[in-house]
Formats: C-alpha cells, sequence, structure tokens
C-alpha cells in the first residue's frame, strides 16, 4: 500500500453537490410559488423534497463509506468533520436566538394593539404544568439517557449503549406525539398575532430539530448496531449527540 | 509491538467479537490504520510541522525542503522569520535553486516522490 505523505481527505468526483443544488433549488423555489398559489407548486415541491431527502441520504451513505470502509477518517479528517458540525450548531443556536428574541421583544413590553397585556387579550394559552412539563422531562430524560449510551460505548458495552440508544428514542418518539397532540388541541392557530406566531414559530422549529435529532440518532443506532462505531471512533455519532443535546 | 505483526499487508484489522464494541485497533482500515498503527509504534506517519529557518539559506548552503510532488510552494518570512512579509515562492524539483525576491533566501527542493504517479496524493 502506498502511502499518501498528508492525512487529509481528498475527496474524489462526487454527483452530490450538483445534485443537492438542483434539488435545493427546487425546493425553495416551488416553496415560495406553493405559497403564492402557483398551479402544480406543490407537486414540483414534493419532487423537491425527494431529491434533497435522496440526495442527503446518499451523499452521507458515500461519507460513511469513505469513513468506515476505506479508512479515510484520519485524526485531523475527523477534527475537521467535528469542527463542521460545531459550526453548525452554532449557527442554529443563533437562529433559536433570533426566535427568543422575537418572543421577549413583544411579550416584556405587550404594545397597545395586544391589549398592553402578554398572553394577549383573547388568546387562551397552553397551561404549562401539564403536558409541556411532562415533554420537559421527557427531553431532558433521553438527554440522560443518549448520554447512558455514549459512555457505555466508550466503555465497550455493547448492550448498555444500545438499550440506552433505544430509549433515548423512546422518549424522543413520545415527545413528538405529545406535541402533536399539543398542536391539535391548541385553542390559538399561527395566524393568531404575536402570541401565534411566536409560539408555532419557536416551538414549530424546536420540534423540526427534535425530529431531525430522531433520524439522526437513528442513523447512530444502525450504525452502531452494524459495527461501524468504535469505541474511540465515533464521530456521526458525537454529532448526533451533540445535536440532540441543542 | 505485537498488534501490528497481527496485521497483514491488506491493511484489515480482526474485526471486533460478535457482540462486543469494536476497537480502532479492530477494525480501523487503510490511511486511518497507517496512522494509527504508526501512532501505537511511538511515531508520527505525517510530518505536519512547520520546516524551521535556523540560517539563512544561500546558494552554497540552501535551506533543504522535501517535497513528494515536483513542484510545491513554500512561504518565505526571511532570516531571521517575520523578519518580512510572507512571500510565496513556487520550489520546482528541476530547478538549480530559488530565491525569495524579497530577501534572497535560496530554497532547494529536497525531491523525495517517485516519478511514477501524478503526484496528486490519491493514495490508493
Amino acid at each position: 500500500m502506498i502511502i499518501q505523505p498528508h492525512p487529509y481527505h481528498l475527496v474524489e468526483p462526487s454527483p452530490w453537490p450538483l445534485g443537492a443544488s438542483f434539488a435545493l433549488l427546487t425546493t425553495t423555489f416551488s416553496g415560495v410559488m406553493s405559497f403564492h398559489g402557483v398551479a402544480n407548486a406543490g407537486l414540483f415541491l414534493t419532487l423537491g423534497v425527494i431529491g434533497t431527502l435522496t440526495t442527503m441520504g446518499l451523499w452521507w451513505r458515500d461519507c460513511i463509506a469513505e469513513g468506515t470502509f476505506q479508512g479515510h477518517h484520519t485524526k485531523p479528517v475527523q477534527r475537521g468533520l467535528s469542527l463542521g458540525i460545531i459550526l453548525f450548531i452554532v449557527s442554529e443556536v443563533f437562529f433559536f436566538l433570533s426566535i427568543f428574541w422575537a418572543f421577549f421583544d413583544s411579550a416584556l413590553a405587550p404594545t397597545v394593539e395586544l391589549g398592553c397585556a402578554w398572553p394577549p387579550a383573547g388568546i387562551e394559552p397552553i397551561y404549562p404544568f401539564e403536558l409541556p412539563l411532562l415533554n420537559t422531562i421527557l427531553l431532558l430524560s433521553s438527554g440522560a439517557s443518549v448520554t447512558w449510551s455514549h459512555h457505555a460505548l466508550i466503555a465497550g458495552d455493547r448492550k448498555g449503549s444500545i438499550l440506552g440508544l433505544v430509549v433515548t428514542l423512546i422518549f424522543a418518539l413520545i415527545f413528538t406525539g405529545i406535541q402533536a397532540y399539543e398542536y391539535y388541541q391548541a385553542g390559538f392557530t399561527i395566524s393568531d398575532g404575536a402570541f401565534g406566531t411566536c409560539f408555532f414559530f419557536s416551538t414549530g422549529f424546536h420540534g423540526a430539530h427534535v425530529i431531525i435529532g430522531s433520524i439522526f440518532l437513528t442513523v447512530a443506532l444502525f450504525r452502531l448496531m452494524n459495527y461501524h462505531l468504535t469505541n474511540h471512533h465515533h464521530v456521526g455519532y458525537e454529532g448526533a449527540i451533540l445535536y440532540w443535546q441543542t | 509491538m505485537k498488534i501490528i505483526s497481527d496485521v497483514g499487508p491488506n491493511f484489515f484489522g480482526p474485526g471486533a467479537k460478535p457482540g462486543a464494541v469494536p476497537t480502532d485497533v479492530d477494525q480501523a482500515t487503510g490511511l486511518e490504520r497507517a496512522e494509527l498503527l504508526a501512532a501505537l509504534e511511538g511515531k508520527e506517519l505525517f510530518e505536519l510541522k512547520p520546516l524551521k529557518i535556523t540560517k539563512y539559506g544561500t546558494k552554497k548552503d540552501p535551506i533543504r525542503v522535501k517535497s513528494v510532488d515536483p513542484v510545491r510552494y513554500v512561504g518565505c518570512s526571511g532570516f531571521p522569520v517575520d523578519s518580512h512579509e510572507l512571500l510565496w515562492l513556487v520550489l520546482d524539483k528541476n530547478h538549480e535553486f530559488d530565491r525569495c525576491p524579497e530577501c534572497g533566501q535560496v530554497f532547494k527542493m529536497n525531491y523525495i516522490g517517485t516519478d511514477s504517479g501524478h503526484g496528486h496524493g490519491h493514495g490508493h
């Protein structure tokens, strides 16, 4: 085996950057057209979303092949991948910062249009110490169980690691189910002024974050069960955990 | 080291036992395995540290720069280091020497590559 003189991964030509560009253009373009009620935009939006998801799946499948089966992910490459995940999560943190900003801007000094009150006049908010409290407990517990799974993996305890991750995913599914029920039962909608907008903007994107995190953890579970992950090389799982904890 | 003698020339480890968490020694492969086995022997597989300039390179006694490619870049900041703006020079293995246009420091490529490959480091 001829060894290259540097540890970096020079990637092979791949169709996925181009595929992702076309799929994302179709998704955003037809998404906007769909909001404006243009004919057949929904069909193109569906095609765009299918194309985006397919490209994501095939691209990351290639990454797994390169890392796990071809050994391209040396220590410096792993550092680069981790840095990419961290920067992505930082960008998401600032996105959520702007969501909180919108909420505090409306809630801390309610304008006269809101009846100088928060929740605004006529809005019946969801009581936070019933199902929302249960959901908070579920998410905090899932943070504990995913840490259990991660530490079990590092300690070489395969059963514990798989069990911890399955428990985490069960918590995640119950959380998403309860949130769907809450959305169904809510006495206001996203178009009910600043309160409805802030509520569905924040909980909606948090819900999306939870669903994406659940998929990310499911991929890690699949790779854990198929012996992809070693006790000290599991960047994908660490990324999923970091995403889950934020 | 025992672990290394277990490894055949095809650079595959023994794999994990069923029901156990694999270690990197068990199943790292390719370049990752080469890096790992070198580290287990206490060696660094790749030279990644910057070149130490301990003297002013002259035509008689140039700064020798290792390269596996026939052409490579070198950043010169004079001697002592950082005495002028960083200037990028192209060293060529066919040149007798290469000189920094700012301070006149002389570099000479020490070519350690092979002429067989096309030299873009696709290590397979």
